[in-house]
């Protein structure tokens, strides 16, 4: 059926991916060929997790499909002047003068060699919202597949906004690039600032709604009482970034203060490194020939590699032992009967000290607080009870513990992670039913499923791909200006691991290149879509220059807004409710989406593209075409690029590489292709089926949710508590960049500790913002944070009347969430307009008293701060993002920071 | 019999206004209108915060206030329960919108526009002109639930024949059904928690139930909704001024009350002086005026006909059948001096003088209002007003001293009876609470039925003994401090009911806590 046919049609199925908790379907009503409304997909009930409900930003999109504002045409812009003080002077331009100025340039740029001369790629794109973007785009990653090297190392969030620490640890640890509570299991849930009521999207909300009504028990810590916090059980205001102390005192407790029975011995001995002996310099004893790590085997009375069968490794106790010990860059020691202890014991001498009233005096939580919380998750924990999943015996442990934004990236964001699963280890919660398990793999491959992403690797544990450290693979220099690949070994070298590099250094070498790393360079095209990091990451002053500064700047444009300012060329491409695609749905995915079923859904357009606006498919064939690229292209579909490879073992869709082929054309064959990959083959209809029935899909098992089976199948280890990988890797790291002159990233160098320690996170802040710009802390005395709203958060839907009147009866949205007896003291009331202003900027809103927050801290939700985008920038708005430094001193080891700030607040008169 | 209703579980509830979003959708409501919302409510100092959210709407009551003062009958209510509006004959008078206790109707006079430039193709295509300028709210759907229930469907349990925000909730949190089958999912729900009804001492029976915890059966709070006069960042929760009445509503009462008391007083010291026929014109000038200025209030002016079709229950359509006749017969009493003709002109002036306090004591949804002591003071005010227009009349007429002395001892008791209605009035509303701001409004300024004020009047009425002259100020304080007052009282001190929570919810494992009614305090 064409487009043009589709005029009678009263309703169509598609998809709501805007944020990376989805995707969820939806249905479209339509009326006279408008599109007048969105609804659950009700005949998705039984396959989606959430019975195929959608979330409030599904129902802002005809709206977004509406809205006045949107750009309609191509455009060029007239004047070569750019910043944001320059007016772009954009004039309307036909579609084949605006794709040939683009292949013009593009064609230049691989005349003179895909990358330029410091070995950056020529050409750069930033595609926002957590990849959600590829399932709007069409077949554009076959396009960029058929180019090659493509930096993607700017970003719009990634890195200061996202759950950084998480993604790297968590995939590392139990693949998971996201962590979550199993919640439909769950009794206890300890969230350390996770917003899920706002972050997690409809499955994440409708999961913790089922817990909490059947009396599962939540408890929330952190500095302000979100709607998260609105909804759990018990709220506890933590000061801000001391949340890892809180969890090393639960450690503490749980090794210190309860008995040993309580925890699940046998899953930390057969399941963990926990019996990995440690020799004197930090590395695990091994045995001489094998190199295998050695436990103690209390039936012998002696040291035995860990894979020996029928031992009884002990954890507890100081052993003597001889073997070999292997440090960094293949340094080796050779051990006669030295005192060692298993990495267990370690663990209980390394929390000794973190007692809770240490804790207490850090985190402005009491003592008793911590213990209840501590023997709370040892009471829910059922040590020793199992569970039937499907057929199969699985240990059930319902206590888990997530961490949110702030918390789990950026410094502390190691220190977390690592307390959080080892808290899970110590009860035997990690990836079993009712504990904490992960989502998905961005950074393992394959990415379809987890359990296929499991290899065995060295000493028992899951392979890991980590960037090189060794002196003959190091890079030195990486293909991306963020040096992901030089820098962060744990950032790997998946198509996902630009992406979590340490993106504000991209942004930063434009401003003053790194010492001893290439020269900076500017991106001869850079693509942007759905991202808009004038606005959305931090230092946006400084951004906005950077951006400025680009030569030749592609933005597919739903609205005029504050990147595309200084954009060359704007192009108008079908938006949600236009565009014609499938995508893969179900398995496990984040924030808490586990699916019973696995397959695909189709975005079938619900209306006639506005405008001049096309479908995304269409300009990537296009660009392919006039780049000449087609064949590479068409070979990218067939290989899979399109998000389903048209050729399996029992079928063959493949399209003809040679010519050009309708957008209809490609997404029928793809659709055939995920219909037969579906049905093993047996099926292979095509766009109609879809068109008519939304979905298809086959049965996801749900064993597949838990690690745990594929670990014992393949008889592995999780790589938890010690860290002697990460440890080496560490020096190896150090030295190499040592080697190359590079000793700006040594306090980054500090976070490879086998278990870390606390460090004075606060005051490291503290320190870091008064050395650099001078300033008497004391001076900017409130921590400023941020929070998600589920209303905006990801949707690029700030520009939306709808979305802004139905946010607003939310408290604080558009204003500054501030303590009462901390306005007191200023002289402050509800509604008066402040001034908040931190050492490199300043932003302004009215005060919004609520006594869910500390007195000591400052909460703006959202990103806001527009000066383009329209009617957003008449929302009076405050943003955190033009206040927070980018700075090296407050980036991790892993690349990322936290949003987060000193700043002050004056009065400037006037109320809201 | 049926009738259906909505259980909302407040420990499910998460405020992400999908709700408020569908509902937008679903009836194309204009920007800035939500028959669906949820509120967010706090309670509680740092640390011991609770934080709940609570979706309102209309509440499809058991005994509507708006339909007892709709004048025109376009607000019904069906056999099933659910209330709803006849917008081809609403007249737009929004006084269902000031009785309603749960701020559930609205009012808009111009097309959806989003954005401000011009309407885009789904407002244009989605476009319900019948309901420009009438009451709009909540209709449970029930296009949704009538088309269900013909297709053999169940509303609560096929999305078909369920309202859209119930359908949207992606927490589970609203459930709809018929409270009269125990087998419906609003009654499984309530016999398996603890739940409460908003506002209740209304007494409107609402139709949405809270769900505050685990447990069964009715069970309110042991602590009541702490009432919390300046409550910490409650502004959206708490009572606002209402805006559906403004100074043409105010004038009906100010200019109608003095009038009809005019005329009384004319008639009572004709019988003794001989009728005055200017008094008389002054009087109907006066009620003219002031159902003019209504008249220019009503969303649809050219309807006000409708008024007249409710004269079983609304006290509007009654104070518009008083109107009419007491013209009539006062036009003709000013032509002669028959005292029947005079004091039956009269008797309708005071019936449509009683029938404004009972207009305002019908407003469930203003508490200034809504108080049983309003009517006397009403009436009180509006004789009193009267009469001391007539003694400066009779003072400019040149009335003889005998009788300009028995209009001031007139006046003198009026302004006593009125001040004691006053004080009736105030110290009750004081005793059973009412917005905060309500009695900041009541008791600002000099010009109000204070002790303070009242005596100067007497002193100033008194002076009148000695000193003819007098009479004048006298009278024009006795008429301006009743009509300053109600100025205020319909339109500074008409704050609505607000919004409460009766319980904090237990969520999940955790304890429900003590509710909260923001911006009320005793006084």
């Amino acid at each position: 059926m064409k487009l043009s046919d589709k005029s009678s049609k009263t309703e169509v199925s598609s998809y709501c991916y805007q944020c990376v908790a989805g995707p969820d379907l939806i249905k479209i009503d339509i009326k006279d060929g408008v599109a007048t409304g969105i609804r659950p997909n009700f005949s998705a009930s039984e396959i989606h997790p959430a019975g195929g409900k959608v979330c409030v930003k599904a129902f802002g999109l005809v709206q977004k499909t509406y809205n006045p504002n949107r750009v309609l045409t191509p455009m060029k812009r007239t004047n070569p002047k750019k910043g944001r003080d320059q007016d772009p002077c954009f004039e309307p331009i036909s579609w084949d003068e605006a794709l040939e100025t683009i292949a013009e340039k593009l064609n230049k740029a691989r005349d003179d060699g895909l990358s330029d001369s410091s070995g950056f790629p020529r050409v750069a794109a930033s595609f926002g919202g957590g990849g959600t973007p590829t399932s709007y785009m069409g077949t554009f990653p076959a396009f960029l597949s058929a180019w090659g090297s493509v930096d993607m190392s700017f970003g719009s969030g990634q890195g200061v906004k996202c759950y950084h620490s998480e993604h790297l640890y968590g995939e590392l640890w139990h693949r998971a690039f996201i962590v979550t509570p199993d919640t439909p299991l769950s009794e206890l849930v300890l969230s350390f600032g996770t917003n899920t009521e706002a972050s997690s999207g409809v499955c994440g909300v409708k999961r913790h709604a089922d817990a909490r009504g059947r009396g599962a028990k939540r408890i929330q810590i952190e500095p302000h009482l979100s709607v998260t916090g609105a909804c759990s059980a018990q709220w506890i205001p933590i000061k801000p970034k001391t949340d890892a102390v809180f969890l090393f005192a639960m450690i503490h407790i749980l090794l210190h203060e309860e008995k040993r029975t309580r925890l699940d011995i046998a899953y930390l001995r057969d399941h963990t490194s926990s019996p990995y002996l440690l020799a004197p310099n930090g590395f695990y004893l091994r045995e001489e020939k094998s190199l295998k790590p050695l436990v103690w085997d209390m039936k012998t009375g002696k040291a035995v590699a860990y894979d020996t069968p029928g031992t009884e490794p002990a954890l507890d106790g100081t052993f003597t032992a001889s073997g070999i010990e292997t440090g960094a860059d293949e340094k080796s020691w050779s051990h006669e009967n030295v005192k060692c202890q298993p990495a267990f014991t370690e663990l209980v001498d390394h929390v000794q000290s973190y007692t809770p009233e240490w804790a207490a005096e850090i985190c402005d939580v009491p003592a008793s607080t911590i213990r209840d919380v501590a023997t709370q998750y040892l009471d829910h924990a059922h040590i020793g009870e199992t569970i039937e999943i499907e057929g199969m015996e699985l240990p059930f442990r319902p206590v888990a513990i997530s961490l949110g934004k702030t918390v789990n990236n950026g410094w502390g964001g190691y220190e977390c992670c690592w307390g959080r699963t080892v808290m899970a280890c110590l009860v035997g919660a990690l990836e079993v039913p009712g504990g904490t398990l992960g989502t998905t793999v961005r950074l393992n491959r394959p990415a379809g499923n987890r359990w296929s992403s499991v290899t065995p690797g060295p000493d028992g544990f899951m392979y890991y791909p980590m960037n090189p450290t060794s002196k003959e693979e190091w890079i030195s220099r990486s293909p991306s200006r963020h040096s992901h690949r030089t820098l962060v070994p744990l950032a790997a070298n998946s198509p996902w691991s630009q992406a979590l590099g340490p993106t504000h250094l991209a942004w930063m070498q434009q401003q003053k290149g790194f010492d001893h790393l290439p020269e900076p360079t500017q991106p001869d095209v850079w693509f942007v879509y759905r991202t808009n990091p004038a606005i959305s990451f931090w230092d946006t002053g400084a951004i906005v220059d950077v951006m400025a500064n680009f030569p030749f700047t592609v933005c597919f444009a739903y609205t005029h807004d504050e990147t595309n300012h200084m954009a060359d060329i704007l192009l108008p491409e079908c938006t949600d409710l236009e565009g014609l695609q499938l995508i893969r749905i179900g398995g496990t995915k984040y924030q808490e989406q586990f699916w019973d079923y696995q397959g695909f859904a189709l975005r079938d357009p619900a209306i006639k593209a506005r405008g001049e606006a096309r479908d995304f498919t269409w300009i990537s064939t296009e660009l392919a075409k006039r780049t000449g690229l087609l064949k590479k292209y068409n070979a990218a579909i067939n290989k899979g690029a399109g998000g389903v490879p048209l050729r399996g073992e029992n079928y063959d869709f493949s399209l003809s590489e040679d010519t050009p082929h309708e957008v209809e054309e490609i997404w029928d064959t793809i659709c055939r292709a995920a219909s037969a990959e579906v049905t093993d083959g047996e099926q292979s209809q095509g766009l109609e089926y879809f068109r008519e029935h939304g979905h298809r899909v086959k049965k996801f098992s749900r064993q597949r949710w838990y690690l745990y089976p594929e670990m014992i199948r393949q008889g592995l280890r999780f790589e938890l508590p010690y860290q002697e990988r990460l440890f080496r890797i560490g020096q190896e790291l150090g030295a190499r960049l040592h080697e190359q002159g590079i000793t700006w990233w040594d306090r980054q160098l500090l976070e490879y500790e086998p278990m870390p320690k606390w460090h004075d996170l606060p005051g490291l802040w503290e320190r870091a913002l008064s050395t650099r710009f001078e300033i008497d802390i004391d001076d900017y005395p409130f921590w400023l944070i941020t929070a998600r709203s589920m209303q905006y958060a990801w949707g690029g839907n700030a520009g939306l009347q709808m979305i802004d009147e139905v946010a607003k009866n939310i408290a604080g949205h558009g204003g500054i969430i501030m303590n009462p007896q901390a306005a007191q003291k200023l002289g402050l009331s509800d509604g008066d307009v402040v001034e908040v202003s931190s050492p490199i900027g300043k932003t302004s809103g009215a005060v919004v008293l609520r006594n869910g927050i500390r007195p000591d801290t400052l909460l703006m939700i959202g990103q806001f701060d527009h000066w383009v985008t329209p009617f957003a920038k008449d929302l009076p708005s405050p943003s955190m993002n033009s206040l927070t430094p980018m700075m090296l001193e407050l980036t991790d080891a892993t690349g990322s920071g936290s949003d987060l700030v000193r700043v002050a607040v004056t009065p400037v008169g006037g109320r809201s | 019999m049926t009738r259906w209703a909505m259980a909302v579980d407040l420990n499910r509830c998460v405020g992400c206004q999908t709700c408020t979003a569908a509902c937008k959708h679903v009836n194309a409501t204009a920007p800035g209108v939500q028959w669906r919302k949820v509120l967010d409510f706090e309670v509680g100092e740092f640390p011991d915060v609770r934080r709940a959210f609570v979706p309102v709407g209309c509440m499809h009551c058991d005994d509507p206030p708006c339909l007892d003062v709709c004048p025109s009958t376009a607000t019904k209510k069906r056999d099933d329960g659910i209330v709803s509006i006849d917008y081809g004959i609403c007249i737009g008078c929004s006084y269902c919108a000031v009785a309603c206790p749960y701020q559930a109707r609205w009012k808009v006079d111009v097309p959806n526009a989003a954005f401000k430039s011009a309407q885009m193709r789904h407002e244009i295509v989605n476009e319900r002109e019948e309901r420009r300028s009438v009451a709009q709210k909540c209709t449970f759907c029930t296009n949704r639930i009538d088309r269900g229930l013909k297709n053999g469907l169940t509303p609560g349990v096929d999305p078909e024949a369920t309202p859209a925000c119930v359908n949207s909730c992606i927490a589970d949190a609203l459930h709809f059904g018929d409270i009269e089958d125990p087998q419906s999912n609003v009654s499984k729900q309530l016999s398996e928690h603890k739940y409460y009804q908003m506002h209740e001492e209304v007494g409107t029976g609402p139709g949405l139930f809270y769900l505050w915890n685990f447990g069964s059966a009715k069970e309110t709070s042991t602590e009541p909704a702490l009432m919390v006069a300046d409550p910490v960042g409650a502004s959206a929760v708490s009572p606002k001024l209402q805006t559906s009445w403004d100074w043409r509503a105010a004038a009906n009462f100010i200019f109608g009350g003095a009038g009809a008391g005019l005329f009384a007083a004319a008639t009572i010291a004709g019988y003794q002086t001989g009728y005055s026929w200017l008094a008389a014109l002054i009087a109907m000038a006066l009620v003219g005026a002031g159902l003019f200025c209504v008249w220019l209030e009503i969303g649809r002016p050219w309807r006000f006909l409708n008024v007249y079709l409710h004269a079983k229950r609304s006290w509007m359509t009654r104070e518009a059948f008083a109107a009419v006749p007491f013209f009539g017969l006062g036009i003709l009493a000013a032509y002669t001096s028959s005292p029947v003709i005079w004091f039956a002109a009269a008797g309708l002036g005071l019936v449509f003088l009683y029938c404004q306090g009972r207009i305002l004591q019908a407003a469930k949804g203003i508490p200034a209002w809504r108080q049983d002591e309003i009517v006397p003071l009403i009436v009180a005010t509006g004789l009193t007003e009267g009469l001391g227009l007539f003694a400066i009349i009779a003072m400019v007429a040149g009335l003889g001293e005998s009788a300009l002395n028995m209009v001031i001892l007139a006046l003198l008791v009026m302004v006593l009876i009125r001040y004691f209605a006053w004080y009736r009035y105030r110290k009750s509303l004081g005793q059973v609470g009412a917005p905060t701001k309500t009695f900041e409004e009541l008791d600002r300024g000099i010009l109000n039925l204070s002790l303070k004020t009242q005596l100067l009047v007497l002193v100033v009425v008194a002076a009148g003994l000695a000193i003819p002259a007098m009479l004048v100020p006298g009278g024009l304080l006795a008429l301006l401090s009743g009509w300053v007052f109600k100025f205020t009282l319909i339109t500074r001190a008409a704050f609505d009911q607000g919004y409460a929570v009766e319980r904090m919810p237990a969520r999940g494992a955790g304890d429900s806590g003590p509710g909260i009614k923001p911006g009320w305090t005793l006084s």
